[in-house]
């Protein structure tokens, strides 16, 4: 009798063990795999660095309950911000990891280098941060922007800079690449359009550290009544610093107006101090945002981080947010979150507003918001838009 | 054209060219005596540069006492890299192992950097740079008048410590010579340990004159590294007064290209004058035996 009982547990307790294997395999299962590919080192480590931060507070607040029985799983890849090393990541990322979905990259040099990787291994990727209009202009069917292109910010700084500043004449400066590039050339072609006029147009390196130069030659070209500038943060904070010191800018007793888009994040006044005063730029996250989705984004991520978020931050959260929302719709695979993305009409995440048209490219406007920095280094919301 | 806007450029050619001979000057140092090109130098930069940030930052230190700690830093990061690393790679008789050693320091303190300070730029403000000087239609801040004069000090001093003193001697004998500079009774391995330490110093003080002007992460030093190795190559391998006269003549061409052509020509104009150097005139501005360069 103590045997045939002891048999009986045994069984049990193999039957217990196989039915946790089964569930476990299932759970296994329900888990929509996220390849995340960010410069993580370089000169744009700084988005990487708070790409993670979002995306830690998005799946810490998902993967609690999960979404339709999903939990959410995620593995980083270094891209570096440049071509070669982007390529690479996202070739380790397919072959390894085999994400249903890949989020990244931050610049557009390195985002175009890993579109046809993505496309030919048939995974959606979500972009946020790269603003050069081919990411979808032709596109591809896989790759899509949550964050308007260089054309949809690119004409609205020009037209508002003509419009509401008054500005008749403007300085480009643009770091040499894809991005830099094609950003300037927007400004250009609208402002052009509209009267003004380019009375320099100064393209540099990534490597130039000092700008006093680029100062003076600014400094000696007259009245500057606009400077559109597209960098990364480091050379954009030594550049409104020359600027300064040269005086040509109103942080430096001059009139010119400097105009930036979302290549800098939060936080920026403060390191560059008084030169960075009346700079009018394009933000994509305004953390004094009343929505309720904004309030507790700002309120969580403070908790988690005991810092102000950024909107790097905030993209990298809304990117996760709507891999969730599709898998929510009904997607549970690569193929599927790739059309439920298509499908995605009035996606309301923290910097914006999504919905995608037939080239994958958002299509809404109140992501953009004109900031001015004031004389306390604080932001003045110009309700431009 | 005006003659404000030259002189202009000029003042920011010799500012921008006194930070790249204190840079180049520590590489010229190694290569002088050791014949070893250093790859982990950009990162003895970046060091000081941040040592120089969080003295200044945390304890409220002065630029200035910054300036010297980082100078300290750089000094005592070569010695323990020395001792530890390259001195018993040396002593295996491979030149080879050494060189290479300096690419994976430089990669270990570039990942450590990032690990312990993060990716996120640092804003390097210092009194003096807000001090905006305006004389005749031209502009310098106060931080420019200092860079110019520590890195003329520098220099004066390395030249003085180099042809007057008894250390100075027997380091260029053995640039010279080493094996007949041990008969003399010199211990080359202790003016080895010397000359690194020196050009550790150096690059930590470079530092610490750049982070206000460089964009201040992990991988500050990497951007004007490649300069500094060109810097030295136009000067004239291991060569102090070439390094000095080519890292001045590459501040100012890089003024005056982005002033008249574009400042996305710099790097082509300053390359190309780097092949013809190499192709006309191989051993530098000044040309001099390497063995007396140092």
């Amino acid at each position: 009798m103590r045997r045939q009982v002891g048999v009986w547990l045994l069984i049990g307790t193999m039957g217990l063990m196989a039915s946790a294997a089964v569930s476990d395999a299932v759970a296994q299962e329900k888990t929509i795999k996220i390849g995340a590919l960010f410069p993580l080192s370089g000169p744009g480590a700084y988005f990487g660095a708070q790409d993670k931060q979002g995306i830690e507070l998005a799946l810490e607040e998902l993967n609690k309950v999960g979404v339709n029985g999903y939990k959410f799983t995620i593995q980083y890849e270094d891209s570096a911000c440049s071509p070669l090393p982007a390529s690479q990541a996202a070739k380790r990322l397919l072959d390894q990891y085999k994400p249903d979905v890949i989020i990244g990259e931050e610049c557009s040099d390195a985002t175009l280098a890993i579109m046809p990787i993505i496309a030919q291994a048939k995974t959606p990727m979500i972009n946020a941060g790269s603003s050069s209009i081919k990411i979808t202009d032709p596109g591809n069917p896989y790759t899509f922007r949550i964050m308007p292109d260089e054309v949809m910010q690119g004409v609205d700084i020009a037209t508002q800079a003509y419009n509401k500043l008054n500005a008749r004449t403007a300085v480009l400066l643009y770091e040499n690449t894809n991005a830099g590039i094609g950003n300037a050339k927007v400004f250009k072609d609208t402002f052009e359009k509209l009267g003004g006029k380019i009375v320099a147009d100064i393209g540099f390196g990534r490597d130039v550290n000092d700008f006093t130069s680029i100062a003076t030659r600014i400094a000696g070209v007259g009245k500057v009544d606009v400077i559109p500038t597209y960098t990364l943060e480091g050379q954009g904070l030594k550049i409104t610093q020359a600027l300064a010191q040269a005086g040509v800018v109103k942080g430096g007793d001059g009139a010119a107006i400097q105009l930036g888009t979302i290549w800098l994040p939060f936080g920026f006044e403060q390191k560059a101090g008084k030169a960075a005063l009346g700079y009018v730029r394009i933000v994509q996250f305004d953390p004094t945002d009343q929505r309720d989705a904004v309030k507790n984004f700002v309120a969580g991520f403070k908790a988690k981080f005991n810092a102000e978020p950024t909107h790097i931050n905030a993209h990298a959260y809304d990117q996760i947010m709507l891999i969730a929302d599709v898998v929510k719709r009904g997607a549970k695979d690569a193929q599927s979150i790739r059309d439920t993305l298509a499908a995605t009409k009035d996606f309301k995440g923290v910097t914006g507003s999504v919905e995608f048209d037939k080239n994958n490219q958002n299509i809404k406007m109140d992501t953009i918001h004109y900031m001015e920095t004031r004389p306390d280094l604080s932001w003045n919301a110009l309700k431009w838009n | 054209m005006s003659a404000t806007i030259v002189a202009q450029q000029a003042i920011n050619g010799i500012v921008l060219g006194s930070l790249y001979v204190l840079v180049a000057l520590g590489l010229t140092l190694i290569y002088g005596v050791l014949v070893q090109i250093n790859f982990a130098h950009a990162d003895f930069v970046t060091l000081g540069a941040f040592a120089a940030y969080f003295l200044m930052h945390l304890t409220g230190a002065s630029y200035l006492a910054s300036i010297g700690a980082a100078l300290g830093v750089g000094a005592l990061l070569g010695w323990a890299i020395n001792l530890t690393i390259f001195a018993p790679l040396r002593h295996k008789g491979s030149e080879l192992l050494p060189l290479i050693a300096t690419i994976g320091v430089s990669t270990m303190m570039q990942n450590a950097m990032l690990a312990w300070f993060g990716p996120v730029p640092y804003a390097f403000e210092t009194p003096y740079s807000q001090q905006v000087y305006r004389v005749a239609g031209t502009f310098f801040t106060l931080q420019s008048v200092i860079i110019i004069a520590v890195s003329g000090a520098t220099i004066a001093a390395l030249y003085a410590f180099m042809k007057f003193t008894f250390l100075g001697k027997a380091l260029r004998a053995v640039a010279q010579d080493r094996e007949t500079a041990a008969l003399m009774g010199i211990n080359p391995n202790h003016l080895i340990m010397l000359t690194i330490v020196i050009s550790s110093a150096l690059a930590g003080m470079a530092g610490a004159m750049l982070a206000p002007v460089l964009v201040l992460t992990p991988f500050a030093g990497t951007s004007v590294i490649v300069k500094a190795f060109a810097i030295v190559i136009i000067g004239g391998f291991g060569n102090v007064e070439g390094t000095i006269l080519a890292g001045l003549l590459v501040g100012l061409i890089e003024s005056f290209t982005t002033q008249f052509l574009d400042p996305g020509l710099i790097d082509i104009v300053v390359f190309g004058l780097l092949l013809a150097m190499l192709a006309f005139r191989p051993t530098g501005l000044v040309s001099e035996r390497r063995e007396e360069n140092v």
